[in-house]
């Protein structure tokens, strides 16, 4: 559904997207992470047509993005992470101003206004002024505006950032509604734990570069060869516990911390079977042998992690 | 604290001065001087003309005078509201500073470069007293009251920056405060009675200059320490009933005429197929978005001051109909840009262009909209001005007998409108901030529409060097010269050939065309391939690529 082809995009000296290539499939909600100023918005925002790249090619549902914007802006429904409202107009005014501008009759307006309001909850704002709504308002007001022409893609960049722990929570649960109604979505975050519980697949982007793209089964399998080893000794055997775990050629690290230690190993599961008999045979009481489950956090510090330090 | 370690005042100077294009205007602001100077220096002795120079005096006068009185808002209106937009307001009114050292930074800042800009064209005078027939004594007078100008000017935008809560609106009601304070010290101070002159400049204009000050200081201060409008930085909702019912003098009334004609009710039902969203918008939401107070302002101060001009112009010398005439151009001139020269860039600052960007809007349409959305407020506002006009050409048979020049008037009229807002709306399309695209916009019409009368003035000064007919040629482009080109005096017009000679320019050998007809055959298709220019800027520079 969406395709992006080597997207590199300059401004001067300074690279803020190196050579992208992905492919999202139909139905998928692929989230997009990375810190701030890895180029996600910089990609975001080309393939909602309003960035001409350096170089590189978009495809959204099959139209170009730099040969058909107006095809992929009557596919795509696009949220900016930063946007403003217009003055002085009502909540309906709002939707009907964009619905028109997306050019339905007005016979069927009525009926999608209404199923939008319906579906963000904001029914009961109606007749609000858009400029007196709350952030988290706000936020789900532009979503609104996003679904008005009921595109089959979906481009959030950044749909819950500012937003509070209720908000957040509440808007988690329209990207799992919308979902559930079969669009794709691109959506990027800053924070990966708030886009894991429902993205089928993730991309990481820093410094322009994208590092890693797959299912997060995928990526974490790919990250097994980057265990974390957590290793419990008993009486004062750590510094020896921890000379054995040094000359092991899998073991990259090793910190000890009173009678834990902390290994980063690369190697197998037969690998780490050995290496705890190698232990146990030179006669090191161990307490606890046991490989830390990576949280989601983790696996984002590892794949960036080279590049951040 | 207020003057040497103020940090309001550090910053700005530092920002403003310290670009190269602070010298660059400079530079050409002295050379412009200067060559005005190189051309009227006399060849020989001999040929000084006693008023040369003099001649030279005024419009260097005059010319800073205007220059004053249009740069000192466009810096000064802006720097509370541009806080207030940056949303760095309250950070700055939460901060240890004082309300004073706050003003005097802000003031300051928003008009030193004017007061550099101002004194460096001392030396240039200087060179015009050598040439003799001007006292010192009068160019320092000229110099004190640009300067007093400059601060009663630029305190008076300041008040308005702090009442309102987007530039554009601070700019145009600063604007209309301070006409009718410009145009009354050009009349007091260009008198030919020399001692009420004097008096005027020394004991007159002074201490209501100082009056003034202490009380917008005043005010302001309050305003500062206890702001009103902190909280939402300007950004309530307006509820509109509220606002009538207590509203001072007029109330504008969205269901009847003429208001609705500028503002047209807001939609109770969804919008028929086929309307134009972006026009819709304009029209119904975001011209009373921020309260109708400005509107009100601009309505108020344009009619209060249009009586006593129709009184003098109109009804007791008709044959100076087109100073008011002038008037209501000015008017336009000053109004019609707030409406234009932000309507693109305001979308860019508040975030909402890139939804606007990815609908299916074509950016013809867009364009299209924007600028019928400004042309039609400013036409209407400056349209109900011309009551007046019409009035005067009812009742006085003088005019009544001329009536085919009121349609002149108000042809040129319509089309000054049509080239405000355009030239606003292109401005806004090849700028990224509104500030720019005002000042732009600004300095776009001095330059075509008082410029030239200005360059007739100066060149008439080299006596019997260039022809009537020439010089008329140059001035084809302002209204001003347009609507003084239509002959009023009946007596005047039949028998003194001389006159009217230099009311027509001969534009195609042979055919003799008035200024009037040329101004009014050239704007529309000028104003045209502006349209198409900005459609094309904004369709390259927004609409495709989005910007960089």
């Amino acid at each position: 559904m969406i395709e992006v082809t080597h997207f590199t995009k300059r401004y001067g000296d300074f690279v803020a997207v190196d050579d992208l290539t992905l492919s999202i499939g139909a139905g998928e909600v692929f989230g997009f992470i990375g810190p701030n100023g890895a180029g996600k918005s910089t990609t975001i925002r080309f393939l909602a047509t309003l960035l001409r790249p350096t170089s590189g090619e978009g495809k959204v549902a099959g139209k170009s993005v730099t040969k058909d914007p107006m095809g992929v802006r009557r596919v795509i429904g696009y949220m900016p992470d930063d946007f403003g409202v217009y003055d002085g107009m009502k909540v309906w005014e709002f939707l009907d101003f964009f619905a028109v501008a997306y050019e339905i009759p007005r016979t069927y307006r009525k009926k999608i206004i209404g199923q939008v309001l319906e579906l963000l909850d904001l029914t009961h704002k109606r007749d609000d002024y858009v400029n007196g709504l709350s952030k988290g308002m706000k936020q789900r007001l532009c979503l609104a505006k996003t679904l008005v022409h009921d595109p089959p893609v979906l481009i959030l960049d950044e749909p819950a950032s500012g937003l509070d722990p209720r908000a957040r929570l509440e808007m988690k649960a329209l990207l799992n509604e919308l979902r559930g109604m079969g669009k794709t979505i691109l959506v990027s975050s800053h924070i990966l734990s708030e886009l894991a519980d429902f993205c089928t697949s993730i991309g990481v982007i820093e410094r322009g570069k994208l590092l890693a793209a797959g299912s997060i089964a995928d990526i974490t399998r790919q990250l097994r060869q980057h265990r974390v080893l957590k290793v419990r000794v008993i009486d004062d055997s750590a510094e020896r516990a921890a000379s054995i775990l040094r000359d092991e050629e899998n073991v990259k690290t090793v910190e000890v911390f009173d009678q834990t230690l902390t290994a980063e190993f690369h190697g197998h599961e037969d690998d780490l079977a050995r290496l705890l008999g190698r232990l146990i045979s030179a006669g090191i009481g161990v307490h606890s042998f046991s490989e830390d489950d990576l949280s989601l956090e983790e696996v984002f510090m590892m794949i960036t992690k080279g590049i951040v330090n | 604290m207020i003057l040497r370690d103020n940090p309001v005042l550090i910053r700005e100077l530092l920002v403003n001065l310290r670009s190269p294009r602070a010298f660059l205007l400079q530079f050409v602001y002295v050379a412009f001087l200067g060559v005005m100077v190189y051309f009227a220096w006399p060849a020989t002795e001999g040929q000084v003309s006693s008023g040369a120079a003099q001649r030279l005096f005024d419009l260097f006068f005059l010319g800073q005078f205007f220059l004053v009185a249009l740069v000192a808002p466009t810096f000064a209106a802006g720097s509370i509201t541009g806080e207030k937009e940056r949303k760095t307001y309250e950070m700055l009114l939460a901060s240890p500073l004082t309300p004073t050292s706050i003003l005097v930074g802000k003031l300051l800042s928003s008009l030193t470069y004017l007061i550099i800009l101002i004194v460096s064209s001392l030396p240039l005078i200087i060179l015009c007293f050598l040439l003799g027939g001007i006292l010192l004594s009068e160019i320092a007078r000229a110099y004190l009251i640009l300067i007093l100008a400059a601060g009663t000017f630029g305190l008076l935008s300041l008040a308005c920056s702090s009442y309102f809560g987007r530039t554009s609106s601070a700019l145009v009601v600063s604007y209309l405060v301070i006409l009718p304070l410009a145009i009354l010290c050009v009349i007091l101070t260009r008198t030919n009675d020399t001692v009420l002159r004097d008096f005027v400049s020394i004991a007159v204009l002074p201490p209501w200059c100082l009056t003034i000050w202490a009380v917008v200081v005043i005010a302001l201060n309050r305003r500062l320490l206890r702001p009103p409008d902190v909280g939402s930085e300007g950004k309530e909702v307006v509820d509109e009933e509220q606002e009538m019912k207590y509203a001072i003098g007029v109330v504008i009334d969205r269901d009847l005429f003429p208001d609705k004609l500028f503002a047209p009710a807001k939609r109770t039902d969804l919008m028929p197929d086929g309307t134009n969203p972006v026009l819709d918008k304009e029209l119904r939401s975001e011209i009373f978005s921020q309260g109708t107070l400005m509107l009100r302002v601009v309505i108020q101060v344009s009619m209060i001051l249009s009586i006593p001009l129709m009184a003098v112009l109109l009804f007791l010398r008709p044959e100076n109909a087109a100073y008011y005439v002038s008037y209501v151009l000015t008017f336009n001139m000053l109004v019609g840009p707030v409406f234009s020269a932000g309507s693109i860039t305001q979308e860019r600052e508040r975030q909402t262009l890139n939804l606007l960007l990815t609908t299916l809007l074509r950016p013809g349409k867009i364009v299209f909209a924007k600028l019928i959305a400004a042309l039609r407020v400013s036409t209407v506002l400056t349209f109900l001005l011309t009551e007046q006009l019409f009035l005067a050409y009812i009742l006085i048979p003088e005019l009544r007998d001329r009536w085919w020049t009121l349609i002149i008037y108000l042809a040129i009229i319509a089309t000054t409108c049509l080239a405000t807002s355009t030239i606003g709306l292109f401005c806004s399309a090849i700028s990224r901030k509104t500030s720019v695209a005002m000042i732009l916009t600004y300095m776009t019409l001095l330059f075509l529409f008082v410029g030239p009368v200005g360059l007739r003035w100066y060149l008439q000064g080299f006596a019997g060097g260039i022809s009537e007919d020439r010089l008329s040629a140059f001035t084809v482009t302002s209204p001003f010269s347009s609507a003084f080109s239509i002959p009023m005096k009946s007596s005047q017009y039949s028998t003194n050939e001389q006159t009217t000679g230099s009311l027509v320019m001969r534009l195609i050998p042979g055919i003799n065309l008035p200024v009037w007809a040329v101004f009014l055959l050239g704007y529309p298709p000028f104003c045209l391939i502006l349209f198409g220019c900005t459609y094309v800027a904004f369709r390259y520079r927004w609409w495709r690529a989005g910007g960089t």
